[in-house]
């Protein structure tokens, strides 16, 4: 927990320093500037609310894929993964901490967006906290879980850095965040399920809406398969990276 | 006095377009062009497209903006490439060279310009038959000029902003993705220009895309030539008013670098 509590800690002191890592934050009104003037539409009312969850969902995967995706990568780039592997702490722990810190920095814009919609004279009334909550604190996790995985990759796969930048508007696209998946052509459905945006969307929205939230426990159990799935997976990408950089001699610069 | 021979202005280009070319190879192969950016970019269009089947608008009028849009995007991309000099420790010798500053940076990052204007061309041509486009022979030769004008235009914004980010590369992401937002949310890609008030409009008119994009959206709906060519001329014009600003700046940022010594390695 030490290890935990060091690397959030670490990497809060990171990000206070470098505000440009941050630059996601930055598009967060803007985004929902835009969304809400295209969705100011008279005889389609309701989408509000939709306007103001996408630009969220989209900036916490942002930082997920470059802030927290790019940690190990840039650790090695700058020579401090060797003393951090080298320290008594396990690596898994730290990484945790500072991923955990990242993602909590992308919450902000949940408060980013809603006061763009304050001011744009949008004022959504949350009808069921509960979801709200829940769907907040699901999709962090969730999305903490998928960054672990793509810092993992990141080291693992030099062929894969030059699609890092890829993964945004398509799975924006797949994932419904603003047009509902039914848009889409049907076979891309279950492809759609698979990212866990969807899901988060779907959860968040309904938060706003006046029907009785009756998905909610599938939706949770959703995020929570997406999350393990993810752990896992990062866990085992994880101790592949260090074996590999090991044998190879590659841990520090590189 | 100043003695030292000025290398001629087709030289500095032939140079910084041989920087530029070898920049984009080294970013992209023709694959990871093709299958990462290409289809990020094309996906962007069709998100903000899909946007207008939910909310009844016009298609037809978002896929040409956010098509023209990527071209934008890529253009402005000019304000990071230009902070890597001082990353890299390169732009103390830039500024010792006998080449001017402001016209070694405005050539060298011109691979933006190459690859949006080809980005935004498949992206009308491709993509924007599906959402209702219509492209005779006559209307997709003068959509050419008009993306590269466009891709020439913010990108001389991008350069402008480049310069007074000089002194903070550290800020060079937040500088140009706000500008490109801000671009795509006044110049009339996703609703028109009127929508906004007043103000917002007179920014909207200082920005080549604004003129580009409604002189695309001319020769689509068949609108008459000099109405086309008016806003052509516009955009250039503005385009060059930002080009104006971006010498200034870069002469402004080798003075101060040379005084104060801030053009040193930083990131």
């Amino acid at each position: 927990m030490n290890a935990f509590r060091a690397g959030l800690g670490l990497q809060a002191a990171l990000l206070r320093r470098s505000p440009g890592d941050l630059h996601i934050l930055a598009t967060v009104p803007l985004y929902t500037l835009i969304l809400l003037a295209m969705t100011d539409a008279p005889h389609r009312p309701g989408l509000a609310p939709d306007a103001i969850i996408a630009p969220t969902l989209m900036a916490l995967w942002s930082t997920a894929l470059f802030t927290a995706g790019d940690l190990i990568d840039r650790d090695r780039y700058n020579g401090t993964l060797e003393p951090t592997v080298a320290a008594p702490a396990g690596l898994a722990q730290v990484v945790a901490g500072r991923i955990s810190a990242v993602t909590a920095t992308g919450l902000l814009a949940f408060a980013e967006a809603w006061a763009v919609g304050r001011c744009f004279g949008v004022h959504l009334t949350v009808r069921h906290p509960l979801p709200l909550v829940l769907g907040i604190l699901a999709t962090s996790l969730t999305t903490a879980c998928t960054a672990a995985v793509i810092a993992a990759l990141l080291v693992l796969t030099r062929g894969g850095r030059p699609y890092q930048n890829s993964l945004s508007f398509p799975l924006y696209l797949l994932s419904g965040i603003v047009v509902p998946i039914g848009e889409l052509p049907h076979w891309l459905h279950p492809v759609s399920r698979l990212v866990y945006l969807s899901w988060s969307a779907d959860l968040l929205r309904s938060a706003f809406r006046a029907g009785p939230p009756r998905d909610l426990p599938v939706q949770l159990l959703a995020l929570g398969l997406l999350a393990a799935a993810g752990l896992a997976c990062a866990g085992v990408l994880l101790r592949r990276v260090l074996a590999r950089v090991r044998v190879l001699g590659t841990l520090g610069h590189a | 006095m100043n003695t030292r021979p000025r290398p001629e202005a087709l030289t500095l280009l032939r140079h910084g377009s041989a920087i530029a070319v070898a920049d984009l190879a080294a970013v992209y192969t023709w694959r990871t062009w093709l299958f990462g950016w290409l289809v990020r970019m094309l996906s962007q269009v069709v998100f903000f497209t899909l946007i207008g089947r939910l909310t009844g608008g016009d298609e037809r009028f978002l896929v040409t903006g956010n098509a023209l849009m990527v071209c934008a995007v890529e253009a402005t991309m000019v304000v990071a490439s230009s902070a890597w000099e001082r990353s890299l420790g390169t732009l103390p010798l830039l500024v010792a060279a006998p080449a001017r500053l402001a016209w070694t940076f405005v050539v060298r990052s011109l691979q933006w310009v190459i690859s949006g204007t080809a980005t935004s061309l498949v992206a009308l041509f491709a993509l924007g038959p599906v959402f209702g486009l219509r492209w005779t022979a006559g209307s997709a030769c003068a959509a050419v000029p008009l993306v590269l004008l466009t891709s020439l235009g913010t990108y001389c914004v991008g350069l402008a902003l480049a310069a007074f980010v000089a002194d903070r590369p550290g800020l060079r992401n937040v500088v140009s993705n706000v500008a490109y937002l801000g671009m795509m949310a006044v110049c009339g890609v996703q609703v028109p220009v009127h929508y906004w008030p007043p103000p917002v409009r007179a920014v909207a008119q200082a920005l080549p895309l604004t003129h580009e994009l409604d002189a695309l959206r001319g020769v689509l709906d068949g609108a008459p030539p000099v109405h086309v060519l008016l806003q052509a001329l516009l955009g250039a014009v503005t385009g060059a008013g930002w080009l104006a600003v971006a010498v200034l700046g870069f002469g402004w940022v080798a003075r101060r670098g040379r005084r104060t010594g801030a053009i040193e390695f930083g990131t």
